[in-house]
């Protein structure tokens, strides 16, 4: 029996779960594999009340989140989050840098308490254990299927630990800190197939820090270049902000 | 390398070392919660043919769609058209082979690797001491000696297993136990009502014999951590550092010395190993 | 080995000659850098390069490579045909041609790889004489000169070349394809002076003694842990690296989960999993450990095997690694005890 799949967003743009149906040719085969119960982006109904994996999208920003999180894992046998949203927090999470008091008056004129229930913007592993993910902003549909089909045999998860530099050698792009500017792939997580520098775009660290980075080894290496060695966390908070809040 | 410590290399018959043949699952016996026991049969009767191995030589089991495991063999070369492999649900290729059932076919990929020098340990005692899943390719060993009894001398048999549910080959040891021709050793490090066997490590056995040092053979496989103090052991009995051979388990992926994983000291795991003679061991750095 | 000479203006007629019969590689410009590319027009081919951005190994084993497909529900595999075009790879430099002849005792020795078999028999090698850059250290392992391994070396002497024939192939194709004619005194004389020149020009020198006993000896030593600690273990260096041939293997599912593909992709030492078993055990868990597993290897373990050591000196690690570490820097601090 084909097992119950429900995708949920959080706080997020749905841009994985638009990318989602960019699987396009492929997408027939995939919906194939599984009993889709639920897609937030297309269906107008319910969760449904049982399911076996839980998608999951989007940042956790709300104390509705956390209840919904912790329905999901209790129900799920399996949780796989996409994006970066869901995987570090994400671009949500720069709102961790600013005053929320500063912040809210910036926007609505008052304070924190126009949203009740609001909470630092974080990734979802800070709230329940994820047992596969697909990082990035926004997900590589290959990746996702990759991963989807490990989720389905029951392999263990395959997220890559390691940096990102080997991959984009092997596209043979020049290095951007021998041209003088930032790049994050030193110490963010590969699996991208490097798809930034290659259409020549510095790594912007969207799929998080790789767990076996050298921070501080990469520090040295901006010094080294020429580069100011605070540009690197300061870069990296774009998608990385909510680091801080996990730790 | 003494030319009894050599073995020939085996080709698929198409010439791609890396295609794995298809073998057919003849049997299952699950022997703890996290062991079983696979016995395979290569369909193509040429391949079978072809195959002939030495204890400690190993396989790549491939299941596709989930990748290659190297396992052990645990059966013995004189078992003609089976092999048997003593498998840990540990992995992603172990845990999809543990859902197999028998029928079921599997691909396979060998023998790899260097085995024990069973032709130089001939006319010596064999002293061979396991523990945990380490007797998987020591009960190849095991058996072989069996099968060619008459051309040992004293055998003795170490096994320590954690505790009396995680024995392995149980039933095989059960029958032996009251053989005199096997000085069958087991030891469990935390023990239950119903063992009767000795407690503590399989170091501790070492007190219980006695080694003849210029015509004993040493035979040891374990988890890393045991090699250091068995070895130790072994040389307070004063056994020579070349006639002490280990099996040792590293990354094995390609099994042909190619990709490099299984590299230790300046040695590869998988073409110049598994199995290795302590004096070689003493020479790869960071090995023991 | 045979020679002849053909002039400077002649060799577009050899490459446009090639590419008549095969798919003709060469060096070609990609933003400001180097890399081996297939050429459509004999003008792209940049003769005056340093290095490249990736060595030619890529043509023999390429980064991501199916070797299999397979159908799952027989668990058989169903094809592993090799894809290998009659290819020349034009211009090489002396250390990438040393650099395939020790990637030959690799996977041509013992088990023999079919697929890498395949591509190097297809493959003509057309070598080409180079100058010393600031980051070259081939003088240091004999490298900067090559004697085989190509089916033709052209070595620049100006207004001409002098072209040495190793191969039949080699010779008919010279003779197919550009004018040329027999080798005078003058002509190995003047060959004789530019290759002085190029010996005189490198920057590096790095005293190589005893380096299989250094290596074991300081097997422990802290400059390890220097070096540990300054690397990103991001495998840039593997990955440019000529001689490292070190891959992983893994299955992937076509969409409809049915049949898939067996996948060899480069990996890398210097990667946290590298040599790390299903039961948790990981052999070369710290930086350090793996670190110093790259240089153990490449100066003592292959060289255990092949008498060589897996290094050609070509400097693409050392340009390549964010932290600046270099097979130079390593074997200096080894044999001073100094990390500069």
């Amino acid at each position: 029996m084909a097992p119950r799949v429900v995708i949920v967003g959080l706080a997020s743009d749905f841009g994985c779960q638009v990318q989602m149906t960019n699987i396009e040719d492929d997408l027939l085969d995939v919906l194939g594999l599984i009993d889709l119960q639920y897609w937030q982006l297309a269906s107008s109904g319910h969760m449904p009340e049982e399911y076996d994996i839980a998608i999951v999208e989007g940042a956790v920003t709300t104390q509705e989140h956390v209840e919904l999180l912790k329905r999901l894992r209790k129900t799920a046998a399996v949780v796989m989050t996409i994006g970066s949203c869901a995987d570090t927090g994400g671009i949500l999470a720069l709102a961790n840098c600013v005053d929320p008091d500063v912040a809210y008056a910036a926007v609505y004129g008052k304070g924190p308490e126009v949203a009740r229930g609001r909470r630092a913007p974080g990734p979802v592993d800070a709230v329940i254990h994820v047992d596969y993910r697909v990082p990035g902003c926004p997900i590589d549909t290959d990746e996702f299927i990759n991963v989807l089909s490990r989720a389905l045999q029951g392999l263990a998860d395959r997220t890559p630990v390691d940096p990102l530099c080997a991959i984009c050698k092997t596209k043979e792009n020049v290095c951007f800190l021998d041209r003088g500017e930032v790049c994050l792939g030193l110490v963010t997580r590969t699996g991208c197939g490097a798809k930034c520098p290659t259409l020549n775009r510095p790594c912007t660290g969207c799929r998080g820090l790789a767990p076996d980075a050298n921070l501080e080894a990469a520090r040295a290496a901006f010094v080294s270049k020429g580069l100011d060695p605070t540009e690197l966390e300061r870069r990296f908070d774009l998608y990385n902000a909510a680091r801080e809040v996990t730790r | 390398m003494s030319a009894a410590h050599t073995q020939e290399r085996q080709m698929s018959s198409d010439g791609n070392p890396y295609r794995p043949w298809p073998a057919r699952i003849t049997s299952i016996l699950d022997l703890t919660e996290k062991e079983k026991l696979f016995e395979l049969r290569i369909i193509d009767p040429e391949i079978r043919e072809a195959f002939q191995f030495h204890a400690g030589q190993f396989v790549e089991v491939s299941i596709f769609g989930v990748g290659e495991a190297p396992i052990s063999i645990s059966s013995a070369p004189s078992k003609q058209g089976f092999i048997e492999l003593c498998v840990r649900n540990a992995g992603d290729v172990t845990g999809a082979l543990h859902k197999k059932r028998c029928g079921d076919v599997v691909g396979l990929r060998g023998p790899l690797g260097r085995g024990f020098p069973f032709e130089a340990m001939k006319g010596n005692d064999v002293l061979l001491v396991a523990g945990g899943l380490g007797i998987a390719p020591l009960k190849s060993l095991i058996n072989h000696i069996h099968d060619e009894r008459h051309e040992f001398g004293k055998v003795t048999i170490m096994y320590g297993a954690r505790n009396p549910s995680e024995v392995l080959f149980r039933y095989q040891f059960d029958m032996w136990r009251h053989r005199d021709d096997f000085n069958l050793m087991l030891t469990v490090d935390e023990s239950d009502d119903a063992w009767d066997g000795e407690v503590g490590l399989v170091t501790k056995l070492f007190e219980k014999i006695d080694v003849d040092p210029d015509n004993t053979y040493g035979a040891v496989c374990g988890p890393p951590v045991m090699y250091e103090f068995v070895i130790a052991e072994m040389r307070k009995k004063n056994m020579d550092v070349d006639k002490i051979y280990m099996s040792f388990e590293r990354r094995m992926k390609c099994g042909i010395g190619k990709c490099g994983h299984c590299g230790v000291g300046h040695q590869y795991a998988c073409i110049d190993g598994p199995v290795f003679s302590y004096w070689e061991a003493m020479n790869l750095q960071g090995a023991i | 080995m045979f020679f002849r000479v053909i002039d400077k203006e002649r060799l577009p007629d050899l490459i446009a000659g090639l590419s008549s019969e095969y798919e003709v590689v060469g060096p070609v410009e990609k933003d400001g850098r180097f890399v081996f590319a297939p050429i459509s027009d004999p003008a792209q081919v940049r003769l005056d390069y340093d290095t490249t951005l990736l060595p030619p190994k890529k043509w023999f084993l390429p980064p991501k490579e199916t070797i299999m497909r397979f159908c799952r529900a027989d668990e058989e595999v169903v094809d592993d045909e090799v894809f290998a075009p009659p290819r020349v790879l034009f211009g090489l430099h002396p250390c990438d041609i040393n650099a395939l002849l020790l990637m030959d005792n690799v996977f041509l020795e013992g088990y023999v790889d079919p697929y890498y078999k395949a591509r190097r028999e297809n493959t003509l090698i057309v070598g080409m004489s180079c100058m010393p850059t600031e980051t070259c250290f081939c003088n240091v392992w004999n490298t900067d000169e090559v004697h085989w391994g190509f089916d033709i070396f052209l070595t620049d002497l100006g207004d001409r070349y002098y072209a040495s024939l190793r191969t039949v192939k080699g010779a008919e194709i010279l003779d197919r394809h550009v004018a040329n004619r027999a080798v005078s005194d003058e002509d190995t004389r003047e060959f004789q002076r530019v290759v002085h020149r190029f010996k005189q020009g490198f920057n590096n020198n790095v005293d190589t003694t005893q380096l299989p006993v250094l290596l074991d000896a300081k097997f422990d030593s802290p400059i390890w842990d220097e070096i540990g600690d300054a690397c990103l273990s991001c495998g840039a260096c593997s990955m440019v690296c000529p001689t490292c041939y070190c891959f992983d293997v893994a299955d992937r599912l076509e969409p409809d989960q049915k049949t898939g593909l067996r996948i060899r992709t480069w990996d890398s030492c210097q990667f946290k999993e590298f040599a790390a078993v299903a039961h948790g055990q990981n052999f070369r868990e710290d930086r350090a450990s793996r670190v110093k597993y790259r240089y153990y290897h490449k100066q003592w373990g292959y060289l255990s095997k092949f008498e060589r050591v897996l290094c050609v000196g070509c400097g693409r690690c050392a340009r390549a690694c964010p932290a600046g570490i270099s097979p130079v820097k390593v074997i200096e601090a080894l044999q001073t005890g100094e990390v500069q």
